[in-house]
């Protein structure tokens, strides 16, 4: 009779910087079974978007659901509002929602990244990255006037413009970011510890991506084509030089090497949306309540973010539906584990980029 | 968006034949409180790399209908399944209370009747 051990990962765990608990059924080092448990912090958003609060506030409070992507939330909720308004808001609003967007995804991809350096032991690569996503986190101060959680995003538009002095500084962010992650792109394909030492270690094949419904980086890394990006067109990405990255083996190396290129697209955008800003407002007013279902999904950091909102044309609206990225992974994570070493699993983690905040809202 | 309403009892099979596992992505299950302590129980689907392409199948059921479990079909429905049993106090095949809330929670908080 086969002897087997159960181990846990979390709910607080030393590579883990929220509360999310894997129970590893092993036999020997291997991984056999998983347990998962993702609801340590629910904070009941769902419920307070339709008892608390007027659906003109609730663009703030679903930027309160994430800090790393609290963009993309209330972008989500916004341009689901707008849909069921009517009325569209004007060319220059649409590239500078663009521009905070894949801001955001760049220092969320730098922080995954350092936390991959983090768990292979390469401590002075995670401190580099996270001194240069400074540099990111600089220019969102300037824009928006905030670190994290911004209320950047209102219904009709922006709430800031930009200068010629917030662009400059930009342009010369964006460029310092782009030589430093040129660096990485070096340590990631070259250096043992994070190149080699991961490739074949925690892959999803492309079958399994599709069976498993994988999005965001985890899918793209096993040669899934899909972006949300790609498949909308509320936002004019395909102006500004979006183009989908995607690898195929589907390891952690793959999801590093996926992020890495993201990193460069999205500064490519930025520069292109700071270089040719369209001239107008940066807000539109829309009348009236909501009234009616909407559903709007755009390409967060993790992955898809989708947001099904319904009103009935008064203030308070009937429901407002939040599916996350990480909760719509979290059972192709634990199919992934299956059959991998124990010894693997924080790194195999931290390459999923979990976000529990999101998972549990 | 386009809405196809179904039955719980045809809802499998609904699902089954329409889903190509390569062709559409299953984005999430919802529910939706209505009156007469009933809901509207949604299974979102969208097709890959097509424009805005969002197919709803729904049914309108009470709390104390079980809904049938798609996960064997779609192994990813298994955490949305359980997420709208303790969200709407509801039952689906298979799928047990407690991935958000502790037994001293408030239950069923979307419900509209909640306790």
């Amino acid at each position: 009779m086969k002897k087997t051990i159960n181990i846990p990962l979390g709910s607080q765990h030393i590579s883990l910087l929220e509360p999310v608990r894997f129970k590893f059924e092993c036999e020997n080092e291997k991984i056999i079974s998983v347990d998962s448990d993702v609801g340590f912090v629910h904070r009941g958003i769902e419920r307070a978007c339709t008892t608390k609060f007027k659906f003109d506030a609730i663009g703030y409070v679903v930027a309160r659901v994430c800090g790393l992507c609290a963009i993309t939330h209330s972008l989500s909720y916004t341009a689901a509002v707008e849909k069921l308004l009517g009325g569209e808001i004007t060319k220059k609003a649409k590239y500078l929602r663009i521009l905070l967007l894949e801001l955001d995804r760049i220092h969320s991809h730098m922080l995954c990244l350092s936390h991959t350096c983090e768990n292979a032991g390469f401590e002075a690569m995670f401190m580099r990255i996270m001194g240069d996503r400074e540099l990111v986190m600089e220019i969102q101060e300037l824009l928006t006037g905030n670190r994290v959680q911004f209320d950047y995003i209102n219904i009709g538009g922006v709430n800031r413009d930009i200068n010629s002095e917030v662009a400059k500084k930009i342009i010369e962010n964006l460029y310092e970011v782009k030589q430093r992650v040129l660096g990485y792109m070096d340590e990631f394909t070259n250096n043992w510890s994070l190149s080699l030492k991961f490739k074949g270690i925690g892959a999803l094949s492309l079958d399994d991506a599709y069976s498993f419904n994988a999005i965001g980086p985890l899918a793209r890394a096993s040669g899934l084509n899909i972006d949300v990006r790609n498949e909308i067109d509320y936002l004019p990405f395909n102006e500004i030089g979006f183009k989908m990255q995607t690898q195929f083996e589907g390891d952690i190396n793959a999801r590093n090497i996926v992020r890495l290129n993201e990193i460069f697209n999205s500064i490519l955008m930025c520069e292109n949306i700071v270089n040719g800003l369209p001239e107008g407002e940066i807000f539109t007013k829309l009348k009236g309540k909501p009234n009616g279902e909407a559903i709007v999904r755009f390409e967060a950091p993790r992955g898809e973010l989708m947001y099904y909102v319904k009103g009935n044309g008064s203030a308070m609206l009937e429901r407002v539906r939040i599916k996350t990225p990480t909760f719509a992974c979290i059972p192709a994570f634990t199919h992934i584990f299956v059959g991998e070493n124990y010894a693997d699993a924080p790194a195999i983690l931290a390459s999923f980029d979990p976000c529990l905040s999101c998972t549990a809202k | 968006m386009k809405k196809i309403k179904v039955s719980l009892e045809s809802v499998r099979e609904e699902i089954e034949s329409f889903y190509d596992y390569k062709k559409w992505h299953f984005l999430t299950l919802n529910g939706l409180a209505l009156a007469d302590n009933r809901m509207e129980v949604q299974w979102i689907f969208s097709k890959y790399e097509a424009l805005d392409e969002v197919v709803v199948y729904y049914a309108e059921i009470e709390y104390t209908d079980i809904i049938p479990s798609i996960a064997d079909m779609i192994p990813s429905a298994i955490i949305s399944q359980r997420e709208i049993v303790d969200m709407f106090g509801v039952k689906v095949d298979g799928s047990e209370k407690g991935l958000y809330l502790d037994e001293d929670s408030i239950q069923r908080p979307l419900s509209g009747c909640a306790i």
